[in-house]
């Protein structure tokens, strides 16, 4: 128990371990097809969320279960924005803006989120799901209802993030939607990194994580509860907004029974099964339970005790298959590994060979002055 | 010395039925050490949770210097230089470090925005502020353990960074809620050796709640002692401590164990 998990984010990559990870992810377009690609834009656009989401729940100890408001606040902000009818602002306006309006939707909510703890806070945010599902039905003239809207493409400088009639080639690959959102989904990711690790790091995000184990001690060092446990909420919700937004424009479509309860309830099990708190677990936690259905319905064929979609011949069909197999899984984690595929991670690294003699050159912090997030593990330089 | 007079007036503090404290005044003088002493359920834990702000007195004042502090929220009491230590340790999750810099949140100003975009200011702040935070760990013998995470010390040298993120408020007034409990001989000496330091070396004044005697005729300048929520002594540790009346509060006489039960 004494090494359960740690709030701050551990995982620390070295500048050329970053440019190199950010280099090979660069590469899937010009080796993997549109169905891969399609796997890992889904996968970009819910590990922005589940780290927002993580931020929130893990770090600051605020359960939601109304992450998948805050996502569609962010789709279909930027679909109502972006799109006819509408205000037609330009895209890329339309995605700050929309991002800023789910944080705004966080923001109206943290009156409630400041008075609400823990199971109740949970509840609390349910009614966000279903107050959000019914506006969207309702409210046509900007969600179109029940049918949705289509997503206006995202163009950036004349540049379009879809098909627009001109061939794109790059080193004789051709640049479709998917290529091309690959690598907007690429570049937002890398803002969430970016962002969330700089906080998890410094003042706020330590302020958060003293209000998740001890409210009482974080007032009494200083931390102004409410506000913190606003801006929480606000800076969660502005990260689900830019996950709805990237989500939207990869489906083309924003339909009002996607964003339901089952999405909130995915988003819980991401950063379960990944570990609370760290942007590397949420991120793997994503990945997980992203793929796994959508990898499931592509093999179904090949699988065993799982019937080809459309087959309906009464046996487990692979979305229900993907659902039992990730629920297995948070059973799993929560039984052996509390702290998530990234805990589990980092314990396995911790017992390599290797890692543990002192002075091993991939230990040491390499440029950047010690930070109080040094890794655990490393031997102590004490100088007097 | 630039510690203020932290004065408590006839503060009163009732839950539900009970008078956990009844017209409590007392003074610290600037720079003093000032031991709040009395059996259990004397109301020392409820009269610091009144000088740090999370309990509202039903009447009486406590005034820092000339601020008024039973009207302001905690963290804003902490921000004026009270800083308080918990009766049962209160730690972060994550290093002593981090638990440390945590104490550095009242003199720190990188918000959101500036932490999210790693902007220079930010990071310089934190790399100051670092430097200092780890005087601090060196001051009370934490040095070793800085990028240790906390879960992992022993029970002692957690106690004692619960003290050490107290100091990093840089605070004007330390409230100690039994610094030493559960220690064994060898860790409150050293315990004790740490608060003297730093109140010669800092200047603050200390205000300590404490079951070991010992501890608190070592440390302390003055002694209010508390008994069913009622300040019924105060003076130096020697006075107190042939007080006819804190000697019945403590070892009990027939009558009022009568009237105790």
């Amino acid at each position: 128990m004494s090494d359960r998990r740690i709030p701050f984010d551990r995982l620390r990559l070295k500048p050329a371990g970053t440019v190199a990870l950010a280099l090979l992810l660069c590469l899937p377009p010009f080796y993997l097809d549109a169905f891969w690609l399609r796997i890992g834009l889904f996968s970009l656009a819910a590990a922005i969320g589940a780290v927002g989401l993580s931020l929130l729940a893990g770090t600051a100890g605020q359960l939601s279960l109304g992450h998948a408001f805050f996502l569609a606040v962010g789709a279909y902000g930027y679909t109502a924005l972006a799109g006819e009818p509408g205000p037609g602002l330009p895209p890329a306006l339309a995605v700050v803006l929309a991002v800023l309006l789910a944080g705004a939707a966080g923001g109206l909510f943290s009156p409630v989120a400041a008075r609400v703890r823990g199971i109740y806070l949970g509840v609390a945010t349910l009614a966000l799901v279903f107050l959000g599902h019914h506006l969207l039905l309702t409210a046509d003239s900007v969600t179109g209802g029940f049918n949705g809207r289509s997503v206006p493409p995202l163009t950036l400088g004349g540049f379009a993030f879809a098909e627009d009639g001109r061939e794109l080639v790059v080193l004789g690959v051709p640049f479709g939607a998917e290529e091309r959102l690959w690598y907007l989904g690429l570049a937002l990711f890398g803002i969430t990194c970016f962002t969330a690790r700089g906080l998890l790091r410094s003042r706020p995000g330590r302020a958060l994580a003293a209000l998740r184990d001890s409210e009482t001690a974080a007032a009494v060092m200083g931390v102004d509860v409410a506000r913190h446990r606003s801006a929480a909420f606000v800076v969660s919700s502005m990260y689900a907004g830019l996950a709805g937004v990237l989500l939207a424009l990869a489906f083309r479509r924003v339909v009002p029974d996607y964003f339901s309860l089952a999405l909130s309830v995915d988003y819980l099990a991401m950063i379960v099964i990944g570990g609370l708190g760290s942007v590397a677990g949420a991120t793997a936690g994503a990945v997980f339970v992203t793929a796994l259905p959508l990898l499931m319905t592509r093999y179904a064929d090949q699988l065993p005790l799982v019937a080809t979609p459309g087959s309906g011949d009464g046996a487990v069909g692979p979305t229900e298959a993907a659902r039992y197999l990730y629920g297995a899984a948070i059973v799993l984690i929560l039984l052996y590994a509390p702290d998530g595929l990234h805990g589990l991670a980092r314990r396995v690294r911790g017992r390599l060979p290797g890692r543990h003699s002192p002075g091993s050159p991939s230990r040491e912090p390499a440029g950047p002055p010690p930070s109080p997030s040094s890794p655990a593990a490393r031997p102590k330089e004490h100088t007097p | 010395m630039n510690a203020p007079e932290l004065r408590a007036e006839d503060v009163t503090v009732r839950f539900a039925g009970l008078t956990a404290l009844d017209e409590v005044s007392f003074t610290v003088a600037p720079g003093s050490a000032h031991a709040l002493i009395g059996p259990n359920g004397a109301g020392k834990s409820t009269c610091f949770n009144v000088l740090s702000g999370l309990y509202r007195p039903a009447t009486g004042s406590v005034r820092l210097g000339e601020t008024e502090l039973t009207r302001l929220a905690p963290h804003r009491i902490a921000a004026l230089g009270v800083a308080r230590t918990f009766q049962n340790i209160v730690t972060t999750e994550g290093t002593v470090a981090d638990n440390l810099m945590l104490g550095r949140h009242v003199l720190t100003r990188a918000g959101f925005t500036a932490s999210a975009l790693h902007l220079p200011r930010a990071r310089r702040e934190q790399r100051e502020h670092l430097a200092r935070v780890r005087e601090i760990a060196e001051l009370t013998g934490l040095a070793a353990h800085f990028d240790t995470p906390v879960a992992l010390l022993s029970y002692g040298d957690r106690k004692r960074v619960e003290l050490a993120r107290a100091l990093c408020l840089e605070p004007r007034v330390l409230l100690l809620d039994e610094p030493v409990a559960g220690m064994n001989a060898a860790e409150r000496a050293r315990t004790a050796g740490v608060i003297r330091d730093v109140r010669a070396e800092l200047g603050l004044s200390v205000v300590l709640v404490e079951h070991d005697m010992g501890l608190v005729m070592r440390l302390a300048d003055e002694v209010t002692v508390l008994d069913f929520g009622r300040a019924i002594a105060h003076g130096s540790p020697d006075d107190v401590r042939r007080d006819p009346e804190v000697l019945r509060a403590y070892l009990g006489t027939a009558t009022t164990q009568e009237g105790a039960a």
